[in-house]
């Protein structure tokens, strides 16, 4: 394995004076958070009431009638917790509206489409209390492309988005999030018994500890399977690293100007701080 | 001679100079208050980092009437500020000035714009080719910028040229924390330490906080001197002023102590360098 161990209170302190100026620079004094009941949202959700005060972070609970029962009481947890104002608005009529019309969608049809709802509702409630979209995606999952296209992924800034999940569960330890919250299986809680491990093969600590060599380290594949790694994996990681790039960048416009979006438009995202 | 030196970690807004001038003007007056004889404050200072394309639109000449509130200020307290400066060959360039009694008496154009990773410096900017020491009341000082003080040609340049004092405007972003404190953190000052100890110099490094489009820089601005001390830390990622008295009998009582600089023989270096460039380039 690799050691991905970090200063967590030089971290923590990094990413709250992130949150408080990024929402700030863009013109936010409130965040709207999609709080799921797993642990990225909450540590989202802990590190934002240390940024803004707990009554600028709105939570927004988003059931769907097969999320699984603990999810919804571990987000009422978190909000208690914190005593940020909140809202729950079920999803399974808006989504069975459309999956009952649509008779041959399989699960991750349906996730997606969970997702996206999901999404849409977080956008609205961002307009209608003036406030940011934070995002609650890690490293590990928006490395792998473990997340859906402007579902998940869409959001204002991404706080945790440098920190691999195995940094996410000791940051949450730092800073003492609930314990049933850190230790259950990460899932994306898209369809009964999922779960992120089962999905990506294997455990998040060889995940990421492939990750971070490829990525960080720029080892070759060769390298991190002599490094005894299953070749297996090691393959099945960088074939989802390299498949799932065009979710992580803007779409190609067919360029003919002189200066085109991407490409020599080149103003910063803060520009109008 | 003894004076106090304070250091402007400040956080400036990208873009906005009219904002960053007065949010230097704030500065420039808590430090005659606190009775500074020179204040320094971080790279682009005046422009904030991250400029990309705008970079062209916030370019000042260092003798624009842009400056004239704070030129007025520098017959109280003598000033480094880091800008964009728009150059007479239309280059624009990373440049930070001194400025003393009313008027520039230095500009000094960063040599080694990092290019890489999340580095786009000379994608928009043109590079500086001259490093030089001026006299000043305080003695003969030197400005480098930021990367170019991890480049310790440059600072032997420095010296070569008499240089008592260098001066470093930074905009250092953060990166690796696994440690105490940052590893870039610990770099600038791995990198100080060596060379007050072995240039018997003083570096005066002020680096900026805040964040530009999600690069955060970690302030941790700090005086070092020829003894190895660290005077002045104004600690990370908040905005701060820190006045420390500067004892330049330190240099001579260094130098005296452990005379690497009367050692110190620059023809063998210099005709081994031009003999050693001379072979390189055939």
């Amino acid at each position: 394995m690799v050691n991905l161990s970090l200063n967590y209170s030089l971290v923590k302190k990094f990413i709250v004076h992130f949150i408080r100026e990024e929402v700030r620079s863009n013109k936010f004094e409130k965040v709207v958070i999609g709080l799921s009941g797993g642990l990225d949202s909450a540590l989202v959700a802990f590190l934002s009431v240390e940024a803004l005060g707990n009554e600028n972070v709105i939570n927004i609970l988003l059931p769907y009638k097969l999320s699984a029962p603990e999810s919804l009481e571990h987000a009422m947890l978190i909000k208690d917790i914190l005593k940020t104002p909140y809202e729950i608005i079920d999803i399974s009529d808006i989504a069975d509206e459309y999956i009952e019309r649509t008779p041959d969608m399989d699960r991750i049809r349906v996730g997606n489409l969970l997702s996206r709802i999901r999404m849409s509702i977080l956008f609205d409630k961002a307009r209608a209390n003036d406030a940011l979209v934070m995002g609650t995606s890690n490293k590990s999952e928006i490395m792998l492309g473990y997340t859906t296209w402007y579902g998940d992924m869409a959001s204002g800034l991404y706080p945790i988005g440098d920190l691999y999940k195995t940094q996410i569960f000791e940051l949450s330890k730092f800073m003492e999030l609930p314990e049933p919250i850190i230790s259950k299986a990460p899932s994306a809680d898209l369809w009964p018994g999922q779960t992120d491990e089962g999905e990506l093969g294997d455990t998040y600590i060889s995940l990421d500890s492939i990750l971070s060599l490829y990525i960080d380290e720029r080892k070759t594949p060769e390298e991190i399977i002599k490094m005894g790694f299953d070749e297996t994996l090691v393959q099945n990681v960088i074939r989802r690293v390299i498949t799932t790039q065009f979710k992580r960048t803007l779409p190609p416009v067919a360029k003919f100007s002189m200066r085109t979006l991407g490409m020599d438009f080149l103003y910063p995202h803060d520009l109008n701080k | 001679m003894q004076f106090k030196t304070a250091l402007a970690q400040i956080n400036p807004v990208l873009g906005e100079v009219k904002k960053n001038r007065e949010i230097h003007l704030k500065f420039i007056e808590d430090a005659i208050k606190e009775k500074a004889e020179l204040i320094v404050f971080p790279e682009l200072s005046i422009t904030g980092y991250y400029l990309r394309d705008l970079a062209m639109e916030v370019a000042l000449p260092s003798f624009s009437n842009f400056f004239e509130p704070i030129f007025r200020k520098s017959k109280e307290i003598d000033i480094v500020l880091g800008f964009v400066e728009k150059g007479r060959d239309s280059n624009i360039y990373n440049s930070a000035m001194y400025i003393s009694d009313g008027s520039p008496k230095m500009v000094y154009r960063k040599i080694y714009l990092p290019t890489h990773g999340m580095f786009e410096e000379q994608r928009f900017m043109a590079r500086g080719d001259r490093v030089e020491a001026f006299d000043t009341k305080f003695g003969k000082v030197a400005l480098l910028i930021c990367r170019d003080l991890f480049h310790p040609s440059l600072v032997l340049l420095t010296f070569a040229a008499g240089a008592d004092i260098v001066i470093v405007p930074s905009n250092m972003p953060i990166r690796g924390l696994d440690g105490e404190k940052s590893a870039i953190e610990r770099t600038v000052e791995n990198a100080v330490a060596i060379y007050t100890n072995f240039f018997g110099n003083f570096v005066i490094y002020v680096n900026r906080v805040g964040f530009d489009d999600g690069l955060g820089f970690f302030g941790g601005s700090f005086i070092g001197t020829p003894t190895g001390n660290k005077l002045g830390y104004a600690g990370t990622f908040e905005e701060c002023l820190t006045s420390s008295i500067i004892d330049t009998e330190e240099i001579f009582k260094k130098r005296q102590l452990f005379p690497l600089a009367r050692e110190e023989d620059l023809n063998i270096v210099a005709n081994n360098f031009k003999r050693i460039m001379e072979e390189k380039n055939g």
